[in-house]
C-alpha cells in the first residue's frame, strides 16, 4: 500500500486556527502550586463549557512574555489569575488593568517577574492593546501540590460566573 | 576595603537570582550566586503513572515548557524502550527549533540589549528616517507620560553604553520589531503542538498527530520570515555591537569563568544521528589555539549540596537525587545546587556549544583577539540561531519525503504501557545549555525523577571542595567603577540567559490598593 501526499486544501486541517478569536479569556497560574494555579483551573472548567462564537480560552500557565501573541491578538481580554494583597483567602476582585499601577517602582525590587501586567503593557508597543480585566482570588497556599485550597476551590464557580458576565457585557 | 554589594533579583525575565560580590579597588574579588526559590518540584512525580512526567514537568518553567515536555519524554523513551520513529524526532526538532528562534532573539533585545544602550539617546535622534522618528516620537511620548516601563528602570548608563542617537534609535526599532517576530514565532511551535503555551504533542514513543501538508508550508512561510530577521537584523547587530562599542568589554574577556565547556549534544540531522546541529563534548580548561574535546559521559556527573539548603550527603548520582530541604544549614546560600561533571563546574549554553562544535564564526572572533565571555556568548547565540533555522529548512524536507513512505508512523505505539521496572535517562541541548533528566520505575510507577536544569549548571554555587560556580567564577575581576550602577555585573549574569524561576508568577502588586476591587 502506498500513501500520497493530501492535495493542499487552504482551510482543512493542519492544526487549529491560530488567529485568536477577539473576546479571550485567560487563566494563568502555575498548577503545581496549589492555588498559584487557580487561573488554570478556571480555564480548564471553561474549556468544558459551550461559550459563544468569538470567544477562546486560553490556559497560559505561567508563560509572561510569551503570551505577547495570544493578548496583542485579543481585541478584549479576560484574565484569570491569583492576586495577591493580603486579604482573606479567596476574597475575589475584579478590576480594569487600567486602573492598576504595574509598573515597577525601583529597579532592586522589580526586574524580575515580567508578568501579565507588563506584558499587556507591551502589546501597546507593537500596536495592539486589548481592554483587560482581571478577576482574580487571593490564594491562601501556594505549597507544591496540584490539588487547591478548600477556600479557593470553592469560589470557582462564582469566578465563572463572573468571566460569563464580562462576555455578556461584550456581545 | 572590600565592599559588599548585593545585586537582586537580576534577571529580566521570570527569575529569582541573587548576586553578592566583594569589591575592592572597583573590581569584583569575590562573588556568591544564589538561588532564592526553593524548587523541588520532582518530588510531585513518585508514585504517579510515568506518562504524567511529560505533562507535569513541563510545568516546572512557564518559560520552556515545551523543553521539559521532551527531556520528559527522551528520559520515558529510554526507560520504556521505545524507539522514536524518524518522522516524530523530525517534528520534535521542529518544535525544539520553534523555542531555539523565538528564545534567543527574545534574549538578545528583550532581555539583554537594554544593558549596552543609553535609550534616552532616542530623544537627540535627528535623523530623517521615518520610522526611527517614529520610535523617537514614542519613547519621548512615553516619557512625557512617565511611563517608560519596559525601557526603565535602569541604572545609570557607563562608558560602555551606546550613546550614539541614530543607533540607540536604530536598536529601540529592532526591539519593537523582535516583539512582533516573537508573538509570530510563538504560533510557529502551535502548529505542531496544536496549541501555545503548553503544547500537547510529545509523548513517549514520539509524538501524537499526523503533521499535513499544511502544517509543513505554514510552518516553512512563517520560517521564511524569521530567517529574514534572524540574517538581516539580529545577526549584524550582534556584530555591530560586538566588533563596534562593545570590542573593548569582548577582549577585556568580561564574564569568562572557568573556560569549562559542557555540550551533551542534541538534533539528530539523519536518521541514524550522524550528523548534528550541536555535536556532544567536554572543555576543560579552554585553550583557543589547541581546543580539545573529549566525549561526554553521563556518569560522571553528579550533584553536590555542600552550600545548598539540602540535607548534606555526599555528592549523589542523578538518579538517586533526592531534595530534603535544610533551611538551618551552615554556610548554605542557595537553593540550586551545584552539578560537576567529573568534580568540575561546567559552563552549558550557546557559547558551550559553539566552541565544543568548533565553530568557525565564533572561533574567527576570539582569533581576532575576543575572550570567551559576554560578548562572545551574545554572538554565540546568534550564530547558532542561524544553524538552527537552516537546520528547520532540512528537517522540513526531510519530514516531506517521510510522509510519502509507506508506513509512515510517528510514534512507537510498542511501547506506550509502562514496563513493570526500569531506568532512562535523557540529554539534550534546549536554548539555555545542558539538560537532563532521569527516571526510575518501579511497580509501573515512577520510583525517582531528577531533572539537572541548564542555569543550574551556570548558576550553582560552590560546591563540597569549595569551587565556584560558573556565574561566580565569571564575575571575577569584573570592573565595578560605581557600585550605585553595577552594569558590568548585569552584562555578565545576563549573557548566560539565566532563568531559574519555574514557577510563580502572581499578580502581587507594590501595595495593598488592589483590595478596594473585592467584590466578594
Amino acid at each position: 500500500m502506498s500513501r500520497t501526499i493530501p492535495h493542499p486544501v487552504p482551510q482543512s486541517g493542519g492544526g487549529e486556527d491560530l488567529s485568536p478569536p477577539k473576546i479571550v479569556i485567560l487563566g494563568i497560574g502555575n498548577l503545581l502550586l496549589s492555588d498559584e494555579g487557580i487561573g488554570v483551573h478556571v480555564a480548564h472548567e471553561l474549556m468544558k463549557m459551550d461559550l459563544p462564537p468569538g470567544v477562546s480560552v486560553v490556559e497560559g500557565g505561567t508563560d509572561g512574555f510569551r503570551l505577547l501573541n495570544v493578548i496583542a491578538g485579543a481585541d478584549r481580554l479576560i484574565v484569570v489569575d491569583a492576586v495577591r494583597s493580603g486579604a482573606a483567602p479567596g476574597s475575589v476582585y475584579r478590576f480594569d488593568v487600567n486602573d492598576v499601577r504595574s509598573v515597577p517602582s525601583g529597579f532592586m525590587t522589580s526586574v524580575h517577574q515580567v508578568g501579565i501586567l507588563e506584558v499587556i503593557e507591551l502589546s501597546d508597543l507593537i500596536g495592539k492593546r486589548p481592554r483587560a480585566t482581571v478577576i482574580g482570588v487571593e490564594p491562601k497556599s501556594l505549597e507544591m501540590r496540584m490539588e487547591l485550597s478548600p477556600e479557593v476551590k470553592e469560589k470557582i464557580p462564582k469566578i465563572i460566573e463572573l468571566v460569563l458576565e464580562e462576555i455578556g457585557r461584550q456581545l | 576595603m572590600a565592599k559588599r554589594l548585593v545585586v537582586d533579583p537580576i534577571t529580566r525575565i521570570e527569575g529569582h537570582l541573587k548576586i553578592e560580590v566583594e569589591i575592592d579597588k572597583g573590581k569584583v574579588v569575590d562573588a556568591w550566586s544564589s538561588g532564592t526559590m526553593a524548587r523541588g518540584f520532582e518530588a510531585l512525580l513518585t508514585g504517579k503513572d510515568p506518562r504524567d512526567a511529560p505533562y507535569i514537568t513541563s510545568r516546572f518553567c512557564g518559560v520552556c515548557y515545551s523543553v521539559h515536555q521532551l527531556a520528559s519524554s527522551r528520559a520515558l523513551d529510554a526507560a520504556f524502550g521505545a524507539n522514536v520513529p524518524w518522522g516524530g524526532n523530525l517534528i520534535r526538532n521542529l518544535v525544539m527549533g520553534a523555542e531555539y528562534i523565538y528564545d534567543h532573539v527574545l534574549h538578545f533585545y528583550q532581555l539583554s540589549a537594554l544593558d549596552y544602550i543609553d535609550i534616552m539617546a532616542v530623544a537627540n535622534y535627528t535623523g530623517k528616517d521615518k520610522e526611527l522618528l517614529a520610535v523617537k516620537d514614542k519613547i519621548v511620548g512615553l516619557v512625557k507620560d512617565k511611563d517608560t516601563y519596559p525601557f526603565t528602570p535602569r541604572y545609570e548608563p557607563d562608558d560602555f553604553s551606546v550613546k550614539d542617537p541614530e543607533i540607540v534609535t536604530t536598536a529601540v526599532k529592532h526591539y519593537i520589531d523582535a516583539l512582533k517576530m516573537n508573538a509570530k514565532a510563538r504560533d510557529m511551535g502551535a502548529i505542531w503542538g496544536g496549541r501555545t503555551p503548553h503544547y500537547q504533542n510529545i509523548v513517549v514513543g514520539g509524538v501524537t498527530s499526523y503533521p499535513d501538508i499544511n502544517q509543513v508550508f505554514r510552518f516553512r512561510t512563517m520560517l521564511d520570515a524569521q530567517k529574514k530577521f534572524v540574517e538581516e537584523v539580529y545577526i549584524p547587530d550582534v556584530l555591530a555591537f560586538g566588533t563596534g562599542p562593545l570590542w573593548p568589554l569582548a577582549e577585556m574577556g568580561l564574564g569568562g569563568g572557568h573556560y569549562n565547556y559542557l555540550s551533551y549534544g542534541d538534533f539528530q540531522l539523519d536518521p541514524e544521528g550522524k550528523k548534528m546541529v550541536f555535536p556532544a563534548g567536554v572543555i576543560t580548561g579552554l585553550n583557543p589555539a589547541d581546543i580539545e574535546v573529549a566525549p561526554v559521559d553521563s556518569e560522571k556527573i553528579t550533584e553536590s549540596v555542600k552550600y545548598a539548603w539540602y540535607k548534606e550527603e555526599k555528592p549523589l548520582h542523578p538518579y538517586n537525587g533526592e531534595q530534603i530541604f535544610d533551611l538551618d544549614k551552615k554556610g548554605a546560600y542557595s537553593f540550586v545546587k551545584a552539578p560537576r561533571y567529573d568534580g568540575m563546574p561546567m559552563e552549558v549554553g550557546p557559547l558551550a556549544r559553539m566552541i565544543i562544535s568548533k565553530n568557525p564564526d565564533v572561533l574567527g572572533l576570539v582569533k581576532k583577539g575576543a575572550k570567551p565571555g559576554a560578548v562572545a556568548r551574545h554572538a554565540a547565540r546568534a550564530v547558532e540561531t542561524k544553524l538552527v533555522v537552516d537546520a528547520c529548512y532540512t528537517w522540513l524536507d526531510q519530514l516531506l519525503s517521510e510522509m510519502t513512505k509507506p508506513g509512515f508512523k510517528i510514534q512507537d505505539a510498542e511501547h506506550w504501557d509502562p514496563p513493570d521496572s526500569g531506568m532512562g535517562a535523557s540529554f539534550s541541548e534546549p536554548p539555555r545549555g545542558a539538560l537532563g533528566h532521569w527516571v526510575k520505575v518501579k511497580d509501573k510507577k515512577i520510583e525517582n525523577y531528577q531533572a539537572i536544569v541548564p542555569s543550574t549548571w551556570n548558576a550553582s554555587p560552590r560546591d563540597d571542595k569549595g569551587a565556584r560556580g560558573q556565574y561566580e567564577e565569571s564575575l571575577i575581576g569584573t570592573p565595578v567603577p560605581d557600585p550605585k550602577n553595577p552594569n558590568n555585573i548585569v552584562r555578565v549574569i545576563r549573557s548566560f540567559d539565566p532563568c531559574l524561576a519555574c514557577a510563580v508568577h502572581i499578580i502581587d502588586p507594590d501595595t495593598n490598593e488592589i483590595r478596594k476591587f473585592i467584590i466578594e
